[in-house]
């Protein structure tokens, strides 16, 4: 018997009062985590996409949301494909690589994928007016990206530059992100049945972090006779230079194709920035909001539950407790209860995060395990801070002042 | 001379009105008494003990119990000095409900030094002193009320204390618990060497003892 196990056998005493003495406090974690773990790959993905795609501009129709990079050619609407053409033709300067692409949702079996057809390079090259105008045999300039070490160091490789110039790709075969082949679970060479017609695994990607994991790419002409939308794409993809577009390339492309809508990845990114932003402000009002309201709940609770036991308090003291022990058993509960509130707030809000993040942020959000601590630490703080009033009014009751027989 | 009172006064106040609860009290104990303190009911007999033991603050007055100043001590001082020198038994028992009755006799150990096996054997040895071993891990409510009160006789004696202050121990009891209570406190004054003081307002219970104070309106007789 020592005064540890004393607090724990009077805690589980009363488990059952717990939940409302914490329900702040767990809440207020898990929305905390919750947003932090949307927030932390969205803020990756942002980091990635500024790194690998630097000045890529996307071609959309008008229509069409580009909340986000990645999902917005996805059951997009869609335009014809001859505005490739139409910007081949243009010649403008600093087009570097061009990828139109079209996207729909389907089911493969029962599971729900993102499909996307596109272009390989080979092919948009070898047409005639390609060569025409110079883009022959350019390979893709990522000099306005900032530096590709930082993102090999990031671990980020090149797969997204990769995505676009894809060399070539047979009419059967097919790309496939990682999450998906995982989920299907299909390696290099594997073949599938994608809208009744079989395919051959031609490369599995490495993992991006972002919707394209839950892709499966097949070659454009294919994706329009499957899906019948034949001569129609749901976005062009355009590897520009920074420099041009600084010097306005975006307006020249809006010239050329009136009816679209027209966005540098920047322009989304910004977006993303400041919802990430926002999210953040969100986190610490919450941050503010669970302090105060945490700390008087489980100050509230800890005061009732201290009342409650005033007899037990007088016994202690009467068998030779003194008041700083008692002081201390009741900051020990704290402890225990914001142990307990941060564990629970962090498994709810991370489930909250991993379960709500692919629809929020369109990512797949992964479990940030150091959250565990930040979470512990918030909550044990919290729930000390509120008890400190409650033990020291518990200090100073006087056990004996109205009950003679304890 | 093991414990002293001098002019020890309490005054409780009572919606502003005060009430002499203790009058000028004083009388001493010697090492090995079993003193029974008698007195109508309301006559400050409890007071008296949780006033000897610095459970209430007196309003004036001095105690000493081995030399130890009992009204000038500090909080820190007087809890240990009540660890380690004072058993207390109380006519509600004053058990954890939550522990079990060896939990129940461990627990001024709690706060001392030792090991937990030592701990647990010397709370034993109590258990079955009182006759309750087999009863060791029943929680107070699963014990009758006599059995309680030896749980909390255990508990008391297990800092091996120098005085056992007692509160109606037997006021809870029916008659021949009673006595089983008292022959035990009696073989712990006898046998242990420990001082008692119990209050009681049977006549009967107060024969058990070498002597007798009675109190009247706060006041010794
Ligand atoms: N907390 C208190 N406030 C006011 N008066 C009290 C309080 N406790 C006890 N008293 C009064 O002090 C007197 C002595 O009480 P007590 O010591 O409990 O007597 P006994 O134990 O002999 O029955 C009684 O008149 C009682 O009403
Ligand atoms: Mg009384």
């Amino acid at each position: 018997m020592n005064i540890r196990k004393l607090v724990w056998l009077e805690f589980k005493q009363h488990k059952s009062q717990l939940i409302s003495g914490l329900l702040a406090i767990t809440l207020g974690i898990a929305v905390i985590v919750g947003i932090r773990s949307i927030s932390v790959v969205s803020e990756k993905a942002v980091a990635v996409n500024l790194d690998n795609l630097g000045a890529n501009i996307l071609v959309l129709p008008q229509a069409s949301n580009v909340d986000n990079y990645y999902a917005a050619d996805i059951d997009a609407p869609t335009m014809p494909e001859e505005y490739v053409d139409r910007i081949v033709s243009s010649n403008l300067e600093g087009v570097d690589n061009l990828s139109p692409k079209l996207t729909r949702r389907i089911k493969v079996g029962t599971e729900n994928v993102v499909l996307t057809g596109i272009m390989p390079k080979n092919e948009i090259t070898s047409k005639p007016m390609w060569q025409q105008s110079g883009l022959l045999g350019n390979d893709l300039k990522a000099s306005c990206a900032p530096t590709n070490a930082v993102n090999q160091s990031n671990g980020y490789e090149d797969e997204k530059l990769k995505r676009k110039v894809i060399d070539s790709l047979g009419a059967d075969e097919y790309l496939l992100g990682s999450t998906i082949a995982r989920k299907l679970k299909l390696a290099d060479g594997g073949s599938v049945v994608i809208l009744g017609e079989k395919f051959k695994v031609s490369r599995v990607l490495n993992e991006t972090g972002t919707v394209d994991d839950d892709r499966i790419f097949i070659h454009l002409r294919k994706a329009q006779e499957l899906l019948k939308i034949p001569n129609q794409v749901s976005a062009i993809e355009i590897m520009g230079c920074c420099n041009a577009i600084s010097d306005g390339l975006l307006s020249k492309l809006r010239n050329v194709l009136p009816d679209t809508r027209i966005t540098t990845i920047g322009q989304i990114v910004a977006t993303q920035i400041q919802t990430n932003k926002m999210m953040n402000k969100v986190s610490l009002i919450f941050l503010i909001i669970i302090i105060f309201v945490g700390g008087i709940s489980i100050g509230n609770f800890m005061w009732a539950n201290i009342n409650e036991r005033r007899k037990e308090i007088g016994m202690l003291r009467m068998i030779g407790f003194n008041k700083a022990t008692i002081y201390r058993m009741i900051l020990a509960k704290a402890f225990v209860l914001g142990i307990i509130g941060g564990l629970i707030g962090y498994i709810l809000g991370t489930a909250a995060g991993v379960w709500l993040g692919p629809e929020l942020a369109g990512l797949p959000v992964q479990p940030i395990p150091s959250l565990i601590l930040i979470s512990l630490c918030i909550s044990i703080v919290v729930s000390l801070l509120g008890s400190i009033l409650p033990a020291y009014l518990a200090g100073r009751i006087d056990p004996f002042k109205n009950m003679q027989e304890v | 001379m093991i414990l002293k009172t001098n002019n020890l006064c309490k005054q409780y106040q009572h919606k502003d009105v005060p009430v002499d609860a203790l009058n000028h009290v004083s009388f001493d104990v010697n090492e090995g008494d079993f003193v029974t303190i008698t007195g109508a009911s309301g006559s400050g007999k409890t007071t008296l003990l949780l006033s000897l033991a610095g459970l209430i603050q007196a309003s004036s007055g001095e105690i000493r119990i081995m030399d130890f100043d009992v009204v000038q001590a500090s909080d820190r001082k007087l809890s240990d000095f009540r660890r380690k020198h004072i058993g207390f038994v109380m006519q509600s028992f004053a058990l954890i409900p939550y522990l079990t009755a060896i939990e129940n006799v461990m627990l001024p150990l709690a706060i001392s030094k030792g090991k937990k096996e030592q701990k647990y054997q010397k709370a034993l040895a109590l258990l079955k002193l009182v006759d309750l071993e087999n009863r060791k891990n029943h929680l107070p409510s699963e014990l009758s009320a006599g059995q309680q009160q030896r749980v909390a006789i255990a508990r008391a004696l297990v800092n091996s204390p120098t005085l056992i202050l007692a509160d109606e121990p037997t006021g809870n009891l029916d008659p021949s618990l009673s006595t089983d209570i008292l022959n035990l406190l009696k073989k712990i004054n006898k046998e242990e060497k420990i001082t008692i003081l119990m209050v009681t307002h049977s006549p009967l219970a107060a024969e058990y003892g070498n002597r007798k104070i009675n109190l009247h309106n706060g006041c010794i007789n």
